[in-house]
């Protein structure tokens, strides 16, 4: 199967993954106790108002035809309206994708370059101290709850040290830089780095761990296969032979296992945002759960879904580049 | 069904190394401490109080106070430090710290361990199913576990409690039932719609491995033979295939109480839990004193780190000895 062909078939079996998590959403909404008109209205409106709202939204119509208007609106981009705010959902999505981005992008670049190596240490240097140390690090960070954690660092850094602000994110990414290359003024990029240097880390220690672990495990296993012993005695230096072909191949089922861990990552935002008051996706979908405005609720997660989708469909291709067995 | 390599690969690799000592150690003293919580809390963990400057329990119970000074103009506390009667202090409703640890481990076990009963229940025959029968029956099945894994855990949890509630269900204590611990609740609530909803969300990873497995042993010699004798896929599928993937959906299983534990705690923390005696739930609300009585949230976060450190631990030694692409330390 060449490459083309193999990508199609993900891209159609995305589709249907994306349109499976639309359907157990609406499901969830239509078996929802609650009536959407008296939610979008508030207490105390008046029957003639619900009633004139439920005709207008449709919501008289039986629950098949209000199935496919959404499906046709998801469509063409329209998510619907927001029961509560009453502003179009893919606007409320959309304003909040860069704050979670940027603390998603944040934790991964943090992760990944802290538990590589790291990694890669505790596989070379086994049962020696800095292989206990890593060890230890690991376990401690796939057993911690990131929303404890987020809340020591702000005990710790935000109040008892006092150098790093307990929350918010008080200015983006891309406004620091424009201060920065218009005015050569870093004091943006230093608000920024401040603002998201404790959620990053809170978001991202579950990853370093993780990925710590996944190296130092698939490096055990690949530095006893054959091939490490047979171009060893070909007269390749080591440390060739390790970071060449040994990390190469196992980063191939790490980044797999990462692809799939985006949901977690995804799930770890919306705890990271609560803790920091970190204004993204996350934060928007707890304050749309707890006002029960499923447009909004519904529209996250589409979106969510989505980003998991596409991002599994990269990892693929890239797995495809890494591991050209997978397309014969 | 547990062989002799895989009992003595368990008993090699648990001497070989410290980890799996302090990992049944901490487990054993949490399911101790849960199990004997009414016994060993010195307060009810549910009931509220105002203290004085001593710590000790100030009027008489039946008063109410609205602010933090009673009519005698002495100065009464609701958030207490550590003092020798409340060890580990009050939180922000008077209620003891300590008495609270012992329960939260109660709901932190009961839900990990029945929360992967529900996974393994729905996952281990969906896998075994699409793995043993394969083609449309695969597709369809695998299609279906895709589309969970898009959902993040978390998110898909909170949308399913959202719709169904909390439902807490009331567990009566033994050992109040039986007059031995005098004061403490009757029953405690379990959050009922989250143990059942950390076990739908759980589900898709033990298919896989079920899957994977049962694709392994279908072509084994083994179970052709008994194929071609007329055994029924049933019988096949309960005799050989489910026992001969029983390793590593052990090995999963445990590493999922872990899991399962910190989206409970998770769950909690966001408000959707159904028992406030939960570890996640007093964290969220020792966030409210965080930079005065930190210890509020700081002591429920340690029983959690140190119940789901104890788990991995276990789930650790297991995969080391059971799983025979790893094959212990020594290689």
């Amino acid at each position: 199967m060449n490459v083309g062909k193999f990508l199609l078939r993900r891209v159609l079996q995305g589709i249907f993954v994306i349109w499976g998590v639309v359907t157990i959403m609406f499901g969830l909404r239509a078996v929802s106790p609650g009536d959407p008109a008296t939610l979008m209205l508030g207490e105390g409106a008046t029957q003639e108002l619900i009633e004139h709202v439920r005709e207008q939204e449709g919501l008289n119509e039986p629950i098949y035809v209000q199935y496919f208007d959404y499906l046709q609106g998801l469509i063409v981009g329209d998510f619907g309206y927001s029961w509560r705010s009453n502003r179009e959902v893919e606007a409320m999505v959309i304003e909040r994708i860069p704050a979670t981005v940027e603390l998603a992008v944040v934790a991964t670049i943090v992760a990944v370059v802290i538990a590589i190596p790291l990694g890669v240490i505790s596989a070379t240097r086994r049962n020696q101290p800095s292989d206990y140390g890593a060890t230890m690090f690991s376990l401690l960070g796939i057993s911690t709850p990131n929303f404890w954690l987020g809340l020591m660092l702000i005990l710790l850094f935000g109040v008892w040290i006092g150098v790093l602000p307990t929350g918010r994110r008080a200015v983006g990414f891309g406004e620091a830089m424009v201060t920065l290359v218009q005015y050569g003024s870093a004091t943006g990029l230093i608000t920024w780095l401040q603002h998201i240097a404790l959620p990053a880390i809170t978001l991202g220690t579950y990853f370093t761990a993780l990925i710590t672990r996944l190296t130092r495990s698939g490096m055990i296993d690949e530095l006893g296969k054959p091939y490490v012993t047979a171009s060893r005695a070909k007269g390749l230096p080591n440390v060739l032979v390790r970071y060449k072909h040994v990390l190469r191949n196992t980063m191939i089922p790490i980044i797999t296992v990462l692809g799939l861990q985006m949901g977690t990552l995804m799930g770890g935002a919306v705890i990271t945002e609560t803790v920091f008051n970190w204004p993204g996706l996350g934060l928007r979908l707890i304050d749309a759960l707890d006002a029960r405005d499923w447009p909004l609720m519904q529209g996250i997660v589409v979106f969510i879904a989505i980003a998991f989708v596409t991002i599994n469909i990269f990892v693929d291709a890239i797995y495809s580049y890494l591991n050209p067995q997978v397309n014969e | 069904m547990i062989s002799d390599r895989v009992k003595s690969n368990l008993k090699r690799t648990f001497f070989q190394s410290l980890l799996p000592k302090i990992g049944l150690v901490l487990l054993v003293s949490i399911i101790l401490m849960a199990t004997f919580a009414p016994l060993l809390a010195t307060h009810d963990p549910t009931r509220t109080g105002y203290y004085d400057e001593q710590g000790a329990e100030y009027p008489p119970i039946g008063h109410e106070y609205t602010g933090s000074i009673a009519e005698d103009g002495e100065i009464v506390e609701i958030t207490v430090e550590p003092t020798s009667e409340h060890i580990l202090g009050t939180n922000n409703v008077g209620q003891d710290v300590y008495s609270r640890f012992l329960y939260g481990a109660r709901v932190s076990l009961l839900v990990g361990v029945l929360g992967t009963i529900m996974a393994l229940a729905i996952g281990v025959p969906v896998g075994l199913i699409a793995g043993y029968y394969g083609g449309r029956v695969d597709d369809a099945l695998m299609r279906v576990a895709d589309t969970m894994l898009a959902f993040p855990a978390l998110v898909l949890a909170l949308a399913l409690i959202g719709v169904f509630g909390e439902s807490p269900v009331m567990v009566p204590d033994p050992f109040v039932m039986i007059g031995l611990a005098d004061g403490m609740p009757e029953a405690i609530p379990i959050p009922g719609t989250v143990t059942i909803v950390v076990g739908l969300v759980s589900w898709v990873w033990f298919a896989r491995v079920a899957r994977g497995e049962a694709l392994a042993i279908r072509n084994e010699e083994y179970v052709k033979a008994a194929k071609s004798f007329g055994t029924s896929d049933r019988t096949i599928l309960l005799q050989h295939v489910l026992p001969n993937s029983l390793t590593p959906i052990i090995v999963l299983a445990t590493i999922q109480i872990a899991v399962i534990i910190l989206l409970e705690a998770s769950l909690a923390y966001l408000g959707f839990s159904g028992t406030t005696l939960s570890w996640g739930y007093e964290i969220e609300r020792g966030q409210d004193v965080l930079r005065t009585r930190p210890w509020v949230s700081m002591f429920p976060g340690i029983g959690i780190v140190l119940t789901v450190i104890g788990v991995n631990l276990l789930g650790d030694w297991f995969r080391d000895a059971l799983d025979p692409n790893i094959e212990g330390e020594g290689r």
